[in-house]
């Protein structure tokens, strides 16, 4: 099957537009999500380090987890957008209906409007990061590979919420769903804190979702944590959940549609 | 010629319309019942996440800036219950408070005999909300003991440090929504105040001097929960008082000079 890039092309320049139509916006937004989290980790550092006096908090020091919250805020931006709840949003009022008229997925569709500004903010992040890996001394081939997870961590996390988003088809309030699950990616994603400080029996928890891959895992690839083992087999991780989302989307918005009214699900 | 009497509501007019205002809400959201438990579980969960957050924090020390682990509970339950009563009372009304201005809602309420701001600022109540103040004093409770709270009559303490956290929180969202009347969208603002809102969801004494000093002057998000939450464990002195007062007062006179430009330069569904 010949794959269409005449649509993708045109959706992808129009998600660009949309975004950055209103610029002091655009601006307003990305600052603020990426330097008020990394703000946050940097006080609470602060708070462990110049004013409790610590030394070592689960092997790494002040200047560790600093350079750990620089590096993530190149990848917190990457890992999506609120496009999922565009999609309840569509299903829930009836406005689905124009874009099932079109001849492409509506799925993809919205995905490839809402990356068109990740990959505007993906290429400024690899310049800031080889500034800061040249602050640092990290390699650039890292930091180009830790994008490249963060890019597959955004493909994953849209996948699955898009999944989410098609309870809207039974649910008036998929929502929710949505707001429950941006609560935990922000937590076990490693934005907020690096998962390294989780209790050793806690560890379970944030391995045993995809969430790690968003911003932990370009992380620890971009600072040179990772040896090229644990890079395959991350990467092999990342593959499984990829195809464990796509077979989701499959089955949720195949069941789904079938229930769609027109009016709402 | 005779001056037109003019009519001028009494507290009594506002107590009033509010009654009416919480009935007409309470009847709307009896329809969605659903939407009450699942408000309640997504609550919950964020609960769970700061509560989650700190213990892997304190997994790690035992203090973070001379708190400890019950205080910064206790603090938590301060923060959780003064922001259910914002998000009761204020919250949804800013979520369509572009709308007044842009597309010229303000209009309607500008013909009513009270004043247009507190329509504005009351017209939609989210009782669903409430279960969350009752959630927050409830681990106020539970951490008072452990956190070194005094207790006993000091609790009555308690509603007057939360309508000061949520005079801040509206004093905060208003300022952050104003600009609606010279900006064409305002939803990039209205995040940016939900990003700097992270900045009270964390007891004042961890932020280092200049934030400390921004969060506590500037832009008081530390009024909402950490100041409360420090002056009901530890006291305030009469300088702290003045601070308090003089902040909160110069922060409400410039929302309101605000909004007397905002009007003026108001054009309807045009603005």
């Amino acid at each position: 099957m010949k794959l269409n890039l005449k649509w993708r092309w045109a959706a992808l320049k129009n998600g660009f537009q949309d975004a950055t139509a209103y610029r002091l916006e655009f601006l307003f937004e990305v600052l603020g999500s990426a330097l008020v989290p990394a703000a946050i980790q940097w006080v609470i550092w602060y708070a462990l380090f110049e004013i409790g006096g610590a030394k070592e908090v689960a092997g790494m020091n002040y200047a560790d987890l600093l350079q750990y919250t620089w590096i993530s805020l190149l990848f917190t931006q990457i890992r999506g957008g609120d496009h999922d709840f565009e999609l309840q949003e569509m299903i829930r009022s009836g406005a689905l209906s124009t874009y099932l008229l079109r001849p492409c997925s509506v799925v993809e569709f919205v995905w490839i409007r809402g990356v068109a500004p990740k990959l505007f903010l993906a290429g400024i992040g690899l310049v800031g990061g080889c500034v800061i890996g040249w602050i640092y001394g990290l390699s650039p081939l890292h930091i180009l590979l830790g994008m490249g997870f963060a890019l597959l961590g955004n493909i994953i996390h849209y996948q699955l919420s898009a999944a989410l988003a098609s309870i809207a088809f039974w649910w008036e309030e998929g929502y929710s769903l949505l707001m429950v699950k941006n609560m935990l990616v922000s937590l076990l994603s490693g934005e907020l804190l690096p998962l390294t400080l989780f209790p050793q029996e806690w560890k379970w928890v944030w391995e045993s979702t995809p969430f790690y891959l968003f911003v932990f895992a370009p992380t620890q690839i971009a600072q040179g944590k990772w040896g090229p083992s644990e890079i395959l087999f991350h990467l092999g991780v990342a593959a499984g959940w990829l195809l464990f989302g796509w077979v989701l989307i499959r089955l949720t918005w195949g069941f789904g549609i079938k229930r769609y009214q027109s009016l709402g699900g | 010629m005779n001056e037109p009497s003019q009519y001028r509501p009494t507290l009594l007019t506002y107590a009033r319309i509010f009654g009416v205002q919480i009935k007409n809400n309470f009847v709307r959201e009896a329809v969605y019942r659903t939407n009450f438990l699942t408000m309640m579980v997504v609550d919950l969960i964020w609960l769970g996440i700061e509560y989650t957050l700190f213990a892997i924090i304190y997994a790690n020390t035992p203090t973070l800036a001379g708190w400890t682990q019950p205080q910064v509970f206790f603090f938590l339950g301060v923060f959780f219950a003064s922001d259910a009563l914002f998000t009761t009372f204020f919250q949804r009304n800013f979520w369509s408070f572009s709308d007044l201005v842009n597309r010229g809602e303000l209009d309607i309420l500008l013909t009513k005999p009270v004043h247009p701001l507190f329509l504005a600022l009351t017209r939609w109540i989210n009782l669903t909300a409430i279960f969350n103040l009752f959630l927050g004093i409830g681990i106020m409770i539970r951490y008072a003991d452990e956190a070194g709270f005094a207790g006993g009559i000091r609790w009555l303490l308690v509603p007057v440090w939360l309508l000061v956290g949520v005079l801040a929180a509206l004093l905060l969202r208003f300022a952050f929504s104003i600009w609606t009347f010279w900006t064409e969208r305002s939803w990039a603002l209205s995040r940016l105040y939900y990003q700097f809102f992270a900045f009270a969801t964390k007891p004042d004494a961890i932020y280092p001097k200049v934030i400390r000093y921004t969060i506590l002057t500037a832009m008081p998000f530390a009024f909402i929960g950490s100041v409360p939450a420090r002056a009901l464990l530890h006291g305030f002195e009469a300088s702290e008082f003045l601070a308090l007062f003089a902040v909160l007062s110069a922060f409400a006179l410039i929302n309101y000079s605000l909004w007397k430009q905002g009007l003026r330069r108001y054009q309807s569904a045009s603005s």
